[in-house]
Formats: C-alpha cells, structure tokens, sequence
C-alpha cells in the first residue's frame, strides 16, 4: 500500500509540474525555475557521492557548460537549442580528461581538486579575453524560446528529468551495486571484480555532463554569461546544502531537500542580500554533525520507532 | 641508493635553474622566494594538523582570513602597529580554533573521512560568509611605511619587506621539527599522530593532543593573519586560495614531511613569479598549483601502481 501511495504522489508531482506554467504567474515560475536547477544539481552530486568521492566542483563544471554552450552560439553559430547537448558534452569531455589524471589518488585529492576547479576555469576565461568576453562576459542577441516563461519553465523541467532519469537509472541498475561497493570498502569491491577505476571515471562524466548541460539550460535562458555569475559559489553550496539536509544516496532526499531549500533560498536573498551564503554552511555543518542521514534518515528513523511501538 | 642519486639529480636541476635565472632575471627569483615564503608559512600549519590529527581542513585559509580581520580591527581602533598584534592575533586564532575544534571537528574524527571534508568546507564558508555579512566584501589594507623598503644592489632594486614571510616559515619549520622531535608534549604529539591506540596504551591523552595541536597550528596560522595583514589587502574571500595553495605544498611534500613544505613552495613561488615577469603569461600564474598538484597526484598513482 505504501508503494502505490508514492506512486500516486509521484504522478500527481509530476502532472502538477508539468502543467505549473497554466496555474500560477511569472514569478511563482521562476521560483519554481531556480528550485529545480538546484535539484538537478543536488541529484547528480549525490549521484558522485554514492560512490564515495566528494566534488566541490558543480559551480566549475556547470559554468563551464554555460560557457560552452553561449559560445558555441556566437562564436560557433550553432542553433541555441544544439548548444545545450553540447554544452553537456563538453563538460563531460573536460571532466573525463580531469577524472583520467586525478580519479586513480581519491578521496581528499579529488575534493581539492575539483575545488579548484571553478577558480582555474574562470582564470582560463579571464585570459583568452578576446575569445571569452574576460570578466564583462558575453551576451546573445536572444534569449532561447523566445523568452517565453512558460515555455523556459519546460525547458528547465526537461532539464531536470534527465537528472532523475540518470539518478533512478543509477539506483536501478548495476551502477548502483558497483557505487556502493566502491564507497563501502575499495578493497573488497576490487576483489569482487570491480573496476574502480572505469565506474568512477564514467560517474564523473555522466555526472559533469549533465551539471554542463544544466549551464548550457541556464545561460540559454538568461541569454548573458559573466564569471561571476555562472562560476557562483551559489551552484556549488546550494546543491551541497539541499542534498545533505534531504538526505544523501538517494534521489528522494534532494528532491525534498531542494523543495525546502529552493523556498527558503527566495526568501533569503530578499532578506539578506550579501552573506546568505552563511545560512548554506551553517546547515551544512549541523547536518554533518547532528543528522549525517539528513531529514530523509531522520523520518526513516520515526516511522522505524512508531513501527515498533505498534503491537 | 637510486633515492639518493635522484635527490642529487633534482636538486643539481635546481641550482642549474637558480643560477639561470639569477644571471637572466634576477627579480623573478627573489619575488618568487619572497612568495615561497609567505606560501610556505601558511601551509605548515596545514601540515601539521595533517600529520598529527589527520584531519583536512578546508578552512584553513580561512582561519588566516579571520585573524587577519581580527588584527584589522584591533590595529585600527587603537592605532597599533600590526606587528604588535602578532602575539595576541596567535593567541587569540588558536583560542578560537580550539574552541570550533571542541565543538565541531572532534565530534567528526571519528566519522569517515568525507563527512570531515564536507564539514571543513562548511566551515569555512560559514567563516568567510559571516565575515562578507559582518563587514560587506569590500576590500581593506593598513598602509605601513617600512613596507615599502627597498633595496639597490646596482641597476636591481627589488622589495625586502617580504622576506620577513621566509624568515617565518624557516622558522615555523625548524620550530615546529624540535618541538615534535625534542620536546616531551611534540613527541606525544608525534606518538598519537602515528598511532592513536598506541599512543593511548601508554597514557597518552589522545584528546587533549588533537586539540592542542589544532590549537598549535592555528597560533602560527593567527600569526601569519597578522603579518599577511602588513603586506596585503584582505576581503572575505582572500584565505580560500591559500587553502588550496596549501594543501598543494602538503601533497608535494609528503604527510608528515614539514621542512619539504619549504622545497616545494620555492618550486611554486619561483614558477609564479617566472609567468608574472612577462605580460603574456601574467594572468595564468595562479594556475601553476593547480598543474603542480595534478602532477604530484599523476606521479603518486604511477608510484602507487609500480609498488
């Protein structure tokens, strides 16, 4: 009973948000937009982590996409729509270079590195000027859709179900097994016949791949890319904070995390326009420390203990 | 044998390097010890609290950033010399430093080594983004006089203030090696950091060495806020690179190899300041750790395979 009663709630979420653009008005839209931007990003940082590696590196990966793809049309003509995928492939193409130098030292040189990385690619931008706009950044002549809010809406929700698409994928089929048995204990999954290696790299691409097709989604509907903007701290700390409050290795978690987060995050940044920053570490550090299982672990726990008070 | 032959050959490439770059560009060379310096003292304390607590912190640069606040403040409401701060800025970063060890990271120690990670860097964002709500992000400096000195040796003429950052880290570094190797509470130190249980056995308390440590560390890190402060601009996010930078030299290094932190900050500092000297290549200095790690980790895995 209890799975058909998710099953039900999960239609009835999925026909609400698909049909969201006919019911509510512009901004209640790009509320929505910004919520499910982060989710995405949540779920495929998560999707990382279940193998055991940490990326601080989703506002590098995700900035580069939005640069690949704003590029890609002007300075490559492409047609707005194909720069997405390619703004996808290219950062699935950086992350795979990265991934083959660095994935085989993991764990903490890993994390420092792919922390790093926002920072060496905005570096990057910044030299090659005439190429990249430098630091003023570069705008298109339009915005995709014709900058239609429902329709951009869409194109964001599309976004996003490709996330849980590969999330769901990744906890149904053997991705799942050889993930946990690579964050479980490296040893013994090696023993078992695991590549470390190759699961890791392909993670990391599929991963980086969606997180740049997700900028490419993000610049296309903006129409403008500067560093500051698509290499924000926001991308990196937001999608952590939402994973960690909902609930890591899972695709549920985020989706509750980001639902919470996304709401609170609008009304922060009225209310604290510089520093909101600190409301994410802060979650961040209490969750770690007081609920490692995030809200998700912690519900799982009540209905575990009311369970068992039933006779 | 091999080792030995390898150390000669490395460290004969160096010296070839220097005397080129003395004969050819004498200032990339003093600049970029001069920045060795200041990388070299910022990355020990990371070092330490690597070796001995093992523990990466991702807010160490962060830790800087805030003691070099602290001394901002201090020095302009009462007019102080930084260089005065520098005792009380130790004491007061390692005070603060055990306090958020106490509460935080020693409930972490335990948990695996990504929960730490992610608390760290949580951390460090609540430190830097507390002081971007406190103080806005606008950049602040306090000129100073003898900052500006300078010296001529004929046609060169070439900054010596920043030479106070080398003598400070040779310092920290020889310190910091009697202290573990010498002193009763380092080689407790040095026990625990090898193995806790061990260390516990024979009546040490593991505990109380993690905190004082940390503690230890992050005096020289407060001190270094200070005279960071003397020489440059500070705004919120001006520790973060350092921690990278850090725990770059650390990687070069070797856990637990503290007078190699100098060695490979001199690569780092001398290979900055080589891109800086030519306008073409100025603004791909900061790059050059990013490279150095990703080869340090390149050859750790070919050596990690070979064994």
């Amino acid at each position: 009973m209890n799975r058909n009663l998710a099953r039900i709630l999960a239609v009835v979420a999925g026909v609400l948000a698909v049909t969201l653009p006919a019911l509510v008005g512009a901004y209640p839209l790009q509320v929505a937009r910004n919520i499910m931007m982060y989710m995405a990003l949540a779920i495929t940082w998560d999707m990382l982590l279940r193998s055991g590696q940490i990326s601080f590196g989703i506002a590098g990966l995700f900035g580069l996409g939005a640069y690949a793809s704003i590029l890609g049309v002007l300075r490559g003509g492409m047609p707005s729509w194909l720069s997405i995928p390619f703004a996808a492939i290219f950062s699935g193409a950086a992350a795979f270079l990265i991934g083959l130098a660095i994935l085989r030292l993991r764990s903490t040189y890993f994390s420092i590195v792919t922390m790093a990385l926002g920072e060496i690619f905005r570096i990057v931008i910044h030299n090659l000027h005439d190429f990249t706009g430098g630091p003023e950044g570069v705008v298109l002549q339009g915005v995709i859709l014709g900058g239609d809010a429902g329709k951009l809406y869409w194109l964001t929700l599309a976004g996003l179900a490709v996330a849980l698409g590969a999330s769901f994928w990744f906890e149904k089929s053997k991705f799942h097994f050889a993930l946990t048995a690579i964050r479980n204990n490296e040893t013994s999954a090696k023993s078992s016949g695991v590549n470390i290696f190759n699961w890791l790299l392909l993670t990391f691409v599929i991963t980086s791949a969606i997180q740049g097709m997700l900028g490419g989604i993000f610049v296309q509907s903006y129409g403008f890319a500067t560093p500051d903007t698509v290499f924000s701290a926001d991308f990196t700390l937001l999608p952590l904070a939402i994973a960690l409050l909902g609930g890591i290795h899972s695709t549920v978690g985020p989706i509750l995390g980001a639902i919470l987060l996304g709401l609170a995050a609008e009304w922060l940044k009225l209310q604290i326009p510089y520093g909101h920053l600190i409301v994410y570490g802060i979650i961040i550090i209490i969750v770690i420390l007081f609920m490692p299982q995030g809200l998700l672990g912690l519900a799982r726990k009540t209905v575990r203990a009311a369970d068992r008070r039933k006779p | 044998m091999a080792m030995k032959r390898r150390t000669t050959i490395l460290v004969a490439l160096g010296l070839a390097a220097a005397v080129i770059l003395v004969l050819w560009k004498p200032t990339v060379l003093i600049y970029g010890v001069q920045q060795a310096g200041l990388y070299a003292a910022i990355a020990i304390p990371m070092g330490l609290v690597l070796g001995i607590v093992h523990i990466v912190n991702l807010a160490h640069g962060e830790f800087m950033m805030v003691a070099a606040y602290a001394t901002y403040f201090a020095c302009t409401a009462s007019g102080m010399d930084p260089l005065l701060a520098i005792v009380p800025a130790a004491a007061v970063t390692a005070a603060f430093g055990w306090v958020v060890f106490r509460l935080t990271i020693r409930r972490a120690l335990k948990a695996p080594e990504l929960n730490q990670l992610i608390l760290t860097f949580g951390i460090g964002i609540a430190m830097s983004q507390g002081i971007n709500l406190l103080f806005s992000s606008q950049t602040r400096k306090i000129s100073l006089d003898y900052v500006s000195s300078s010296l001529d040796i004929g046609e060169l003429s070439f900054g010596t203030w920043s030479f106070v950052f080398v003598a400070v880290a040779i310092l920290y570094a020889y310190g910091l090696k009697f202290f573990l190797t010498k002193t009763t509470t380092g080689k407790a130190a040095m026990a625990v950091g090898q193995n806790p249980r061990g260390a516990a056995i024979v009546g040490i308390d593991v505990d109380r060495t993690y905190g004082l440590v940390f503690a230890l560390a992050l005096a020289l890190v407060g001190a270094m806020g200070a005279l960071f402060l003397t020489k440059s601009a500070i705004f919120p996010g001006v520790g973060a690179p350092f921690t990278m930078k850090s725990f770059c030299l650390v990687a070069m290094a070797g856990v637990g190899n503290i007078p190699g932190i100098l060695g490979a900050s001199v690569l780092l500092g001398v290979s900055e300041s080589f891109l800086r000297a030519f306008r073409e290549t100025r603004g791909w200095a900061d790059i050059v750790f990013f490279v150095l790690i990703i080869a340090v980790i390149l050859g750790r895995s070919l050596k990690w395979r070979k064994s």
